[in-house]
């Protein structure tokens, strides 16, 4: 599903050259669930932000579904967004003003889809992080944990092939961030590839497969022998 | 994104900033409520004017003398106050002759002190005779007109306004009473009904009409006249009348080069569309002042939206991640102030019609003659179209904007 080979990534500020992602080279499958853990500033977001189509990388191939992302334009990237990748971030993201319902509806606007077809697209996905109760409240005046459910919501209402998860716990506290893993993984094991970027061990564990970056490169990719499971594991 | 959720959309961004979105509103609505009531204020008026000018009748050719030279803009000598003596007895004499013409009512003006009693005042007169009330279609509300007799004898008499009467003589009957113009005892023996503005804006309610032998001989001590109406026989066009008369005053006067003629001769026709080009430029400049503040609120509009896309810099790169192109965000933006100067176009013809109908309410009642009530549907279309251009102009540059974040940096801002 993802090729990625020699990716290079370099920033250029007033004439210093910053190398943020070094020749990495890896591929992931479909069905994957994997953790990119790495210290702040290890080029694990830089990563995370070509991976999933909002940056371009300096040097290397990076093949999404068959696609070299070179040979794609701005517009085609937007269109490979919309169809077939979800996100979810550390700070929500949500429009506060709007409604649930319009803010897993987003993604369908995108889409051109006309009013009927999305309105069951958009209740099953909000029911299936269970805020069916709270499709009209104002998105603002939810809790963290429900923000975040509903910036997951918002994230497979597309029904994507692939969730790039960046920090989906850094701003919960333990038992929201639980519950959000949990789903997590809930849609993995419904088929859906995820990539995560965490800092935190614990969170990584939850994924089968965690890739460790430092300085811009891989310094480990290892399959998770004991993978935790659901909230209780959360607190271990 | 489809059209109909791109202005759900818009909608959505506006009404979350209700007092911002009104008050930037605000610029536009002065400017397109101020196009609205200039505009139909301009066209009230030009209805107005030429309404006059048709009320005098249509089979009239006025002849004044010295030659309109220059643009057709610019008037004859004789009314920019040079005295040009060219038009005398002689030339009304041959006109009468003339078959194509019906009347011809030679005249003289002038400024005068007309006393009764105790009252005073300075008005206009006219020396005329009495073909002068067949082609002007004058009526009387009591009295006589001049005869032959009158003006052929130097009779003192005079026929007079309506509100100069009532100025002068107040509840009593004006026939008969003696009053005095310059140091002429005159007496009235007619007042004309209502009449309103006469040609050359002159008040034909407070106007002392003279026999021409009098005004002329006596008052004013000259030999030419200031103007003559002509009226055309009812089996030829004033056009044709026009010709002839030209022909014969050329004759008259012995010129043979057209561009030496030392006269004008106008049909009401270029009178009125003299006039109506007049009006028609004062609504232009009227109006083009109101544009201005148009463009003052569209700076605004720029400067708001500019505001708010710095404010949603984070939204716009949740949008980009979620597939937005940047055609979306653009036409989000765009449509966003469109809206804005769209609504406010709206409210703007609201309240210019609000003025509009007042003005009419306020001047027909204090104006003898009738103002109509006029909202052009032009006006409307203009207003309507040109505060979306407004919306589109100076939504642009903030959408284009918008548009080229880069949604990263755009997601990262806080």
């Amino acid at each position: 599903m993802i090729e990625v080979s020699k990716l290079s990534k370099d920033y250029r500020d007033d004439g210093t050259v910053t190398h943020a992602l070094r020749d990495v080279s890896f591929s992931i499958k479909p069905g994957e669930f994997v953790a990119i853990m790495g210290p702040s500033g290890s080029g694990k977001s830089t990563l995370l932000h070509i991976l999933s189509f909002l940056d371009r990388p300096t040097r290397g191939i990076y093949t999404f579904l068959g696609n070299d992302m070179q040979t794609l334009v701005d517009h085609e990237l937007a269109y490979t967004r919309n169809k077939e990748m979800g996100f979810i971030f550390q700070s929500f993201n949500l429009l506060s003003r709007a409604s649930v319902y319009e803010n897993v509806e987003l993604p369908l606007l995108y889409a051109h889809m006309p009013v009927g077809d999305r309105r069951h697209l958009v209740e099953a996905a909000i029911e299936s992080v269970g805020l069916s109760d709270k499709i009209l409240v104002e998105a603002g005046k939810l809790s963290g944990g429900q923000k975040q459910r509903v910036a997951i919501a918002r994230a497979l209402v597309n029904k994507p092939q692939i969730i790039f998860a960046d920090e989906p716990t850094g701003n919960l506290d333990s038992h929201s961030g639980a519950q959000v893993m949990e789903i997590l993984q809930k849609l993995n094991d419904e088929g859906h590839t995820i990539i995560l970027v965490t800092h935190e061990t614990y969170t990584a564990e939850f994924a089968d497969r965690l890739i460790k970056i430092r300085d811009g490169m891989v310094e480990s990719d290892i399959r998770i022998e004991k993978r935790r499971h659901g909230g209780k594991d959360f607190f271990k | 994104m489809l059209l109909r959720d791109s202005f759900k959309t818009a909608v959505h961004g506006l009404r979350h900033a209700k007092v911002r979105s009104l008050l930037t509103m605000l610029g536009i609505v002065i400017g397109i409520a101020s196009v609205i009531l200039l505009m139909s204020i301009g066209s009230s008026a030009q209805s107005l004017i030429l309404d006059q000018v048709r009320g005098i009748g249509s089979d009239l050719v006025f002849i004044v003398p010295g030659a309109t030279k220059g643009s057709r803009f610019s008037s004859p000598p004789s009314a920019q106050g040079i005295i040009i003596k060219t038009l005398t007895e002689r030339d009304a004499d041959a006109l009468r002759r003339e078959q194509s013409l019906l009347a011809v009512a030679p005249e003289v003006r002038g400024q005068t002190k007309v006393v009764y009693q105790n009252n005073d005042l300075t008005v206009t007169f006219g020396g005329v005779t009495h073909e002068f009330f067949i082609v002007r279609n004058l009526e009387l509300s009591s009295g006589r007109t001049f005869t032959e007799t009158d003006v052929r004898s130097f009779n003192h008499v005079a026929v007079i306004g309506s509100k100069l009467a009532e100025t002068l003589f107040g509840s009593q009957t004006a026939v008969d009473k003696t009053i005095r113009v310059k140091n002429l005892s005159i007496r009235v023996i007619g007042v004309l009904d209502e009449e309103g503005l006469g040609p050359m804006g002159v008040d034909q309610d407070n106007m002392v009409l003279l026999p021409l032998s009098v005004a002329q001989k006596q008052l004013l001590g000259i030999d030419y006249y200031n103007l003559v109406t002509a009226q055309a026989n009812s089996a030829y066009t004033a056009e044709f009348a026009q010709g002839r008369i030209v022909s014969v005053l050329r004759q008259n006067h012995r010129i043979t080069d057209p561009d030496k003629d030392d006269f004008t001769v106008q049909t009401q026709e270029d009178a009125l569309s003299l006039l109506g080009d007049i009006t028609s430029i004062m609504t232009v400049f009227l109006t083009s002042i109101a544009f201005i503040s148009l463009v003052v609120g569209g700076i605004g509009i720029m400067n708001i939206m500019l505001v708010s896309v710095v404010e949603r810099t984070k939204e716009i790169g949740l949008r980009k991640a979620l597939g937005a192109t940047n055609g979306d965000i653009l036409q989000q933006f765009l449509l966003e102030s469109m809206l804005l100067t769209f609504l406010g176009g709206v409210i703007g013809i609201l309240i210019g019609a609000f003025f509009v109908t007042l003005a009419y309410l306020i001047l027909s009642n204090t104006l003898a003659t009738g103002w109509a009530f006029s909202l052009p549907p032009s006006a409307i279309g203009l207003a309507v179209t040109v505060s979306t251009l407004t919306g589109v102009v100076f939504g642009l540059y903030p959408a284009r904007k918008a548009s080229r974040k880069d949604p990263i940096e755009a997601l990262r801002y806080e």
